[in-house]
Formats: structure tokens, sequence, C-alpha cells
């Protein structure tokens, strides 16, 4: 590899765009997240650390973070154990699989905003095709007016939305153990969950922990698919934090509490990144 | 294996396969079904098999397409424009960067460090820097239009364009690149004739899953458009009507908003999973 | 769908009808004269609106009114939740894409907010003769609040909002129910309930079971509790006779101090009956929007709700409604004691204490400071105001529209005739309860004051998210609203309490 012009030329434009749109603006809302910035506020001053301090006394806040805790436990749980589960099982050459394969991913591109809109259908108390089915069973839910069930809700549909994206990832990752490992294995080993636990499990652990990773950073982005579910509600039982955040900053204008806001939810997932790496390399 | 223990393990796999299958596939067959169905069958749920349950009409469909308020033509062209606009730009610049990236050493930046920092925009929750951007846009008079809208979404998909696309040049052989250089072709024209063909389900895919991500983004185009450059997902938001939910008018909107996207991966299976772990798994 | 089908018969209609009928006999003769020269081609102007029936019948208009003049006005819509959002979106950034905004009274304290307002007032075009006429005093006293501030005009007429409560005339004086009910209560079953305490009874009593025997369950209440909808509105207007009496005017804020009234006992025991109240109706109406709830006692299986004056409109659509003929309007309940927050005593009343409202938008059109055309945009806003279009809309359900003029009213309070809503397919005994009850809300002189300070939407956002935890049975109503104090001063502290008290007083008319 040899210094031309021509490598400045390429690279130069895609990182100072990305460096100048990223870097500018996250010094900004730190900036302003110190500041008394509001709708209409002509004079800005240094506030110290008052918003993030009105933040923690405010309730709505301590209720997102344990409403966007609790879904991104239970959800990325979920679709790391059903992922995993569905690729071990479906880890055969079968007919078809490319179609299989590409029906499988669709959920992932489906917009969230169109996955909560239609679920409202879906989960709609009187009329909806779940609390169909279920009446047979002779159970009535009240998936969108309690505070619990709403959140059910969500997570089932973030679920059927992403779990396609840990499938998809582990059956790759399964797919390239090679046939001899499973042979020799055979001769130890006889059944099939052994074969997964011994084998297969300890093979695919990189494809897993970056599966799940990504999975994790990526649920803390959550929005638009509480957002147009519930708004929010019942009262504030899915107003994850993204919806929070972007209530106080573009609803009510209320730009330092919105910035002090998207600081510590960038700490809290950074804290997530890091700790995961420090698990991971202790075992590894 | 015996047969008959091989064809139980094949029933069970069958099986949930079927499950898995019905799993995934029931959302669009009921935005479907409902899109066809009459008004007061849409109040049955159990009314699932056209032809048998109910006779299929395109009421719905003329309803949202024919209706003055609805503003679903002018979220579809946004939604067009600005997927397209931002893909183009990203191919563009991110495919420069990553092949530089790829192939170059830097002296200021180690290349590794360049990676780590591209990669780490993934991390980035988006609505941490949603009110600078709103700022941004708000000085440079790009408020509620699609250019102010694409700038953004390039913002977001550059990075992960340089790294997927860096990760697809790497694989490319040296060797290639070099017998052009003999051949006396510029550094332009290796890039130009040689790399490029043969990093084109690269780009495909990579063309791809920004346009997906641009069509579905929602929280960006939400804040940053009123009502000229609305996307689909903004409308979407707004398709609950006081009135409560036509269960017609939901099946034929939410059709009309995933179908792109949905309809695109059925081209980018070879690179699906690199594109999405970013490189490091291999599909 | 086919209510879809009936509105664009209706339109065509009402187009020919109006356009050409009514123009001639409405317009004075400059008007007339003025319009001859097709004074706006080629001018166009933008109005933001909120995206309801409101704005259907808002594009009805400017269909007509395009033709009229010759200018182009385009109606562009935002659903509720959004709405706050993009008005101001366009004001504090300066933009100025619209000349006006069909807003929700509540918006006003954000417009007075700044040293020049963001809207201008109406009054220097009032009194020109070239413009559409409107008679200022058509407008309820009430009502007339939410269209000025600080005692000068600055909204033009159109929709008229309040609550009031239906109920079902039918049911109510069906003699076995009214002997179980006073078997069971030990009062005569009253039709309909003049307190909150029957309306709880009454909804209760009819709470569960079959009573209008379709073969479905009825309830006793129906209410519209979305959150980020709404749903608010329902434990106000409720809430308004607990604590507005004769001896005090005052529901949010202490005028001296600004201290929120909101945790008074009064509030707090309105809270705690409203809780009861929820469980008298069905569980899902907690994320219920309005067309779902007013479906539920469209289609019969309520006997009791207070909302807006669609309610009853709707109500005679036999296509959606089978209770045209069967609902009855009356003023909202009233109580036998209310609580005065500010000399902080408990009162007794020998009558029902009933308090009128002005709740909800109101949805009517302010011109925009940045607007071009101000005078051109005032000329639409007062073309929807005109007597004749007006009332084209009040009589018919679909429009959104409530009444809310002199003209709406029978006699003796107005100078309508009852021919003119049963031709408009009105059943003959709906519609005197219907008027007579938004009448007499209006005109009492008990009014429940209207939240028109700065950041009215946040602080009315913050009592929805109270109410419907208390509604869900999380909180108590006292933790509720003693929490709710704390947001609302928080706020207030926020845009800071000087610019709130100037804010406070010019909307109350206070000096």
């Amino acid at each position: 590899m040899k210094k031309r012009p021509l490598q400045y030329f390429f690279i130069l434009p895609a990182t100072v765009w990305v460096l100048v749109f990223t870097v500018y603006p996250l010094i900004y809302v730190v900036r302003i997240s110190f500041s008394n910035y509001q709708l209409g506020t002509t004079d800005l001053f240094f506030v110290g650390f008052r918003n993030y301090l009105d933040n923690f006394k405010d309730a709505t806040f301590w209720n997102s973070l344990r409403v966007t805790l609790l879904y991104v436990l239970i959800a990325v749980t979920a679709q790391v154990t059903l992922g995993l589960y569905f690729a071990w099982i479906l880890n055969k050459n079968l007919k078809g699989s490319r179609i299989f394969r590409t029906i499988f991913t669709s959920p992932l591109f489906v917009a969230p905003v169109a996955v909560g809109y239609l679920g409202i259908t879906i989960f709609y108390e009187t009329g909806g095709p779940v609390n169909y089915f279920l009446s047979f069973l002779g159970v009535h839910v009240p998936w969108l007016s309690d505070r619990y069930f709403a959140l059910i809700s969500v997570i089932l549909l973030d679920i059927w939305e992403w779990t396609p994206f840990i499938f998809i990832i582990l059956l790759a990752a399964l797919q390239s153990i090679p046939e001899d490992i499973y042979e020799a294995a055979l001769l130890d080993v006889s059944s099939n969950s052994q074969l997964f636990w011994y084998i297969s499990l300890p093979l695919i652990t990189p494809a897993l922990v970056i599966a799940f990773l990504l999975k994790l950073i990526e649920s803390f982005k959550l929005f638009g698919l509480p957002f147009a579910l519930t708004a929010g509600g019942p009262a504030n039982a899915t107003e994850v934090y993204s919806i929070l955040t972007y209530r106080k900053s573009m609803a009510y204008f209320d730009f330092s509490h919105g910035a002090a806001l998207a600081i510590v939810l960038l700490f809290v997932v950074m804290v997530c990144v890091v700790q995961f790496f420090r698990i991971i390399r202790e075992r590894y | 294996m015996r047969s008959y223990e091989g064809k139980i393990k094949q029933a069970v796999t069958y099986s949930l396969i079927g499950i898995f299958l019905i799993w995934v596939l029931f959302f669009f067959y009921w935005a479907l079904t409902n899109s066809f169905k009459p008004r007061l069958e849409t109040f049955n749920p159990g009314s699932l098999i056209p032809f048998l349950h109910f006779t299929p009409t395109l009421d719905s469909w003329i309803l949202l397409f024919f209706r003055q308020m609805e503003n679903l033509p002018l979220a579809v062209v946004n939604s067009i424009i600005v997927s397209l606009g931002t893909t183009g730009i990203v191919l563009v610049l991110g495919t420069m960067a990553a092949y530089s990236l790829s192939r170059f050493e830097f002296k200021l930046l180690k290349n590794k460090n360049l990676v780590i920092w591209f990669l780490s925009q993934r991390v980035l929750p988006p609505v941490v820097i949603l009110v600078p951007f709103f700022m941004i846009l708000m000085r440079l008079h790009l408020l509620d239009t699609r250019l102010g809208l694409i700038l953004t979404y390039v913002t977001f998909s550059l990075p992960f364009g340089i790294v997927i696309m860096r990760d697809v040049f790497k694989d490319i052989p040296l060797e290639l690149e070099e017998a052009g250089l003999v051949d006396g072709a510029s550094d332009f024209q290796i890039f130009y004739k040689i790399c490029l063909p043969l990093v084109k389900n690269g780009l495909i895919a990579t063309a791809i899953i920004v346009f997906a991500f641009c069509w579905n983004e929602a929280l960006f185009a939400v804040s940053l458009t009123s009502s000229e450059a609305q996307t689909l997902p903004v409308y979407i938001l707004a398709a609950r009507k006081t009135r409560g939910v036509h269960f017609g008018i939901a099946g034929a909107n939410t059709i009309v908003a995933i179908a792109p996207p949905v309809i695109l991966i059925l081209f980018i299976q070879k690179y699906l999973v690199r594109g999405l772990t970013l490189g490091a798994v291999k599909g | 769908m086919k209510r879809k089908k009936k509105w664009l018969i209706g339109l065509c209609v009402g187009f020919f009808v109006v356009g050409l009928v009514g123009v001639s006999f409405a317009m004075t003769r400059e008007r007339t004269e003025f319009l001859k020269t097709k004074p706006y081609r080629g001018i166009t102007i933008k109005v933001l609106s909120l995206k309801a029936n409101i704005s259907e019948t808002a594009v009805h208009f400017a269909k007509q009114w395009n033709e009229l003049t010759g200018g182009d006005c385009q109606v562009v819509s935002v659903p509720f939740a959004a709405f706050h959002q993009k008005v101001f979106m366009d004001l504090v950034t300066g933009r100025g894409e619209y000349d006006a905004f069909i807003n929700g009274d509540w918006f006003y304290g954000d417009y007075f907010l700044p040293e020049k307002p963001y809207i201008i007032s109406i009054e220097q075009f009032m009194d020109d003769p070239k413009y559409p006429e409107w008679d200022p005093e058509s407008l309820l006293p009430a009502l007339q609040t939410v269209y000025k501030w600080n005692g000068k005009w600055y909204g033009v007429p159109n929709d008229c909002d309040s609550h009031v409560m239906y109920y079902r005339r039918d049911i109510l004086t069906n003699p076995e129910y009214q002997a179980r009910f006073k078997t069971k209560y030990g009062y005569d079953l009253p039709a309909p309930p003049e307190t909150v305490d029957q309306f709880l009874d009454v909804a209760e009593f009819f709470n569960g079971w079959d009573w209008d025997k379709d073969g479905k369950k009825d309830y006793g209440v129906t209410m519209h509790m979305r959150t980020g909808g709404q749903g608010m509105f329902h434990f106000i207007s409720w809430a308004a006779a607990y604590v507005i009496s004769p001896e005090n005017a005052r529901f949010w804020f202490n005028p001296e101090t600004l201290d929120p009234l909101i945790n008074s006992p009064g509030h707090v025991k309105a809270l705690e009956d409203f809780a009861r109240l929820v469980k008298y109706g069905p569980p899902a109406m907690l994320g219920w929007d309005l067309g779902e709830a007013w479906d539920l006692a469209l289609k019969g299986d309520a006997v009791l709700t207070f909302t807006w004056g669609d309610l009853g409109a709707l109500a005679q659509d036999e296509k959606e409604s089978v209770i045209k003929g069967k609902i009855g309007a009356a003023p909202m309940p009233g109580t036998m004691r209310a609580y005065d927050p500010i000399a902080k005593k408990w009162i007794e009343f020998d009558k029902p204490n009933r308090v009128g409202n002005v709740l909800g938008g109101s949805w009517h059109g302010v011109i925009s400071r940045y607007s071009k055309h101000p005078e051109i945009t005032y000329d639409f806003l007062s073309y929807m105001a005109e007597e004749d279009n007006a009332f084209w809309a009040f009589v018919r359900g679909y429009t959104g529209i409530d009444p809310g003029r002199t003209f709406a009213f029978l006699e003796p309070y107005g100078t309508a005739d009852i021919k003119d809503y049963t031709e408009q397919g009105w059943h003959l005994d709906d519609v005197k309860p219907y008027t007579d009850a938004y009448y007499l809300n209006y005109t009492n002189a008990l009014q429940l004051p209207p939240m028109r300070i700065s950041r009215a939407d946040e602080y009315l956002r913050a009592l929805d998210v109270a109410q419907a935890r208390v509604a869900m049975g999380e909180l108590t109503a006292k933790e509720a609203l003693d929490d709710l104090h704390g947001v609302f001063q928080e706020i207030t502290d926020r845009v800071g309490k000087d610019k709130q008290m100037r804010i406070f007083k010019e909307a109350m008319g206070l000096k």
C-alpha cells in the first residue's frame, strides 16, 4: 500500500461529512444540556447541572427509563432465544431455503411505524384477531388499555419484527460449521441437544455475541413502534425513552431538558456496551 | 438413523417451519385481506379467507387514493425522492471512502481508528442528535424540505455504507489491481473499471439496506418535516383518525408503506448477513 | 364508507345551494361588488388545520371561496398529537409558511409569550364591508372569551366546543327500569341526572347488562380517554362543578400567586368520583379515541356520556346510529357541595350547582403575524363565519362544527326554526334538547375558565397522564393531584412566573 493523492480525494468528503455532522451536533447537545434553551429564549446562559437534576427529580424520566429497560431486557432475551432456537431447528439443507430466508427476513424491513400502526388493528380489543382467537379459550386481554399489556403488545410486535435479525445471523453462523465436525462428534455424542450445547453453540458464540450486542444497541433506539401503536399510552405505560426525549424537545420545545435526557441515554447505552465487552473479554 | 425416526424428525421440522411461516406471514396476510375486505367484514376478524368468507372489493383502495384530504401520493413521492437521493449520495461518497480505507494506509489517523469511529456511529441513538439537526436545518432554512431530510439520512447511512463496502473491497485480491497497474491504468481507472464491477452485489446490498432505512425512518422524519416533505412514516403516524380505526384503510396504508423494502430484499440474499452485522459475520 | 358517499353527495349539493342561493342573499352590496372583480386572483393562502371533520369542512368552504374570489386557499391538516407542535414550529422558526391556523383555544397563551405576538388581531378588518359580514354579538358570551384576548378579537368564529351530557331518553323513561332503580337507590330514576351522584348511580345501574335487548352487553357510560388524544377533557368538564360556584370562579391557578389549585379537596373529590365513573364503562375505553367512544353510544350500547356537539348530530345519521330520536341532552350535572380553593372551604347548595364550560378546541382560525396577506386570510375565515355558511355547518353532524351562535338556537333562545334541523334529517324530538342544552351551557353565568396560559398543552398533558393513572387504579386521586401540583409549578417556573402571570391576567381579561 503506497500513499497516493487519490486516497485523500476519495476519503475526504465522507469523513468530513460524518465528522462535521456528528461531532458538532454532539458538542452542541452537550452545550445546551447545560444551558436554558427553550421555546423563544433569547439569551442563553449556563445553568450547570440543573437540567440533569430536574430530569432526575421528574417521575416521567424514571418511568421512561424503567419502561425502556424492561422492554430491552425482555425483548432482547426473547429474540435471541427464539432466533437461536429456530436457527438450530432449521439448520438443514431444505428445499427452497432461499425463499424461506427471504420470507423470514421480511419483518426486519417493515417500517416500525407500520408495525405499530397495523398492530393497533391486530391487538384491537374488540374486533382484533388476537382477542378473537383467544376468545375461543375464554380469554379477553386488554392489550391497549392496560399498563402492562400495552407494554407486552409493544414487546410482542418488536419480537415479531426483530427475531429474524438474530435468526438469520445465527443460521448463517451455524451453516458455516463444516459437516465433518458433526460427524466426528457423533462418535462421542448421541443426542441432538448434546450436539447443540457442546459443539454448535461454542462454535457460533462469536456470531451470537455480535448479534446480541447489535440488537441491544438497536433496542435503545426504539421509537416508531410504540409511538404508532399507543403514542406512549395508556397514561405513560409505553413511553420509551426516545418518545419522552422527542416530546420534550420537539413538542414542548424544551431543548435544554431534552438535551440532558439525550446525554443520559448516550451514557446508559455506552455503559451497556462497555460492560458487555468487559464480560466478553473475561470469558473469552 | 432409521428412516422412521428420520421421517418424524422431518415432520417436526416442517411443522415448525410452518408455524414460523404463519407467525411471520400473518402480519402481511392481515394487511392484505383487510385492504380487500368490504367495510362490514372488517369488523369480523374471523373472516380471513377471501371468496370463502368474504368477497374481495377495491373499496378501501379507492377510498385511499381518491380522498381529498389524504396525502398519500405526496408521501410516496417524498419517500421515493428522499430514499433514492440518500442512497445515491451514500453509494458515491461511501464507496469511494471505503475503497480508500481498504487499500491505502493513512498517516494522520490510523485506518483502524477511522473504521472504529464509523462503527461507533451505530451505537449512537439518533434521538441524541435530534435537536442539533433541527437547529441546523432551521438555520439553513431546510426544515420541511426533502433536501434537509436527505442530508440528515446521509449522515446516518454513510458510516454504515463505508464499513460494509470496505469489507467487500477487502475480499478482492490485490493481484487484480496490480495487473491493472502493470497495464498502465491510473488509480481511478483501477477503481472504476476493475474493482467496482466486482463489488456490484455488495453495492446492491448496501443500496437496498440504505434505501430501506430511509423509507422506514420515523423519528427524524416526523421532527424535521411538516406538510411538504412528509414521508410515508409521517403519513402513517397521522393516519389514525379521531373517528376511529378503519381496518380496511389501515391494511391498504400498511401495504403501501412496507411494499418497496420488503420486495427489495429478494435481491440481497447474498450479502444480507454481512450487511446486518456490518461485516462482522460473513453470510 | 357509506357515510363518505353521503358526504360527497352532501358536498356537491351544499356547494350549489350555498354557492348560488345563499351568496346572493347574505352579502352586503359592497361585498357583491368587490367579488365581481375576482380580487384575489393569483394569490395563494395556506391554512393549517387540525385533521378532523373540521378540516374537511374547511376544504369544502375553501373550494367555494376560491370560486367566489378567484383566490387559492389551501388547507393542510395535521393530526391532534402533532398539531400544536407543527403550528409552533412554523411560528418559532420564523418560517411563516402558513397564513392562518385553525387552532385550539389553549394555543393562545403561547401566541402571546413573545413581545410581538405570533397572531394579529382581526378587529382592523371587522368593520370593512368588503369582507364577509358576521355579527360578533351572535357568538354567545361564554364563547367570546376563547375568541378574544385581553378584550380584543383575534379569532374568527368557527367551531364552538363544550361538553354537555347525553342520555338515552327511551331507556331512562322505561317504567320497568324506573321501578328497579327506585328499589335499588331509593329515589326516582332521573332523566336526565342532575347531580354527579345521580349520574354515578345511573351509570352504575345500567352498566354490564343488556338493557336494550340487542343481545350485546351494554354499559353505563362511554368516554374517549386515549392518552395523547382529548381524553383529559372528560375529567375537566366533570370536575368543574366541584370547584366553580357563585363564590369562586377559579379552577386552575390562584390569580394572586399563580399557585396551582389542581390538588384542592374539590379537585381530589372530583377525581375520586371520576375514577369510580370509569368503572361503569367498557375497560377498553381507556384506549379509545373520539370515534370509537362515540360509536359505542351510536350503536346504542351506552346509556350516558358527556362530550361535544358532534355526538348529537351524528346520532341523526341512520346509517351509523340506532339512537336517532332517542338521544337527549342537558348541561353537565352539578354538585351539592363545591370547594372554594381560594377561601379554602366547602360550600353547600340547596339546588344543584351547575357550571357551564367552553371545553375543547373550539377550533377556529387565527391569522399568523407572518402572513403576507392577512386581509385575504381574514376574508376566507370570515366567509366561513357568515351566518348562512355557519348555520349550514351547524346542522350537519359530519362537519364537526358545533353550534354556538344565536341563529343556531330555537325559540325562545335564538332565531332558528325547528324545520331547519328536521329538513337536514334531524329527528323532531332530538333537536330541542340538543340545542337547548348547549344554549343553557353557554349562557350559564358560572363558567369553567379555559386553560389559556403559555405551555397549556404541557399542563394539559400532565393532567392527562395523572387522571389516566388514577382511572387505571395505579394512584389515588390525592397522590396524583399532589404530584400534578408539583409538575404544574415546575412548568410555571420554567416559563418564568412573571411571564405566566402577565399571560394569565391577559387571558382572564384582568388588569
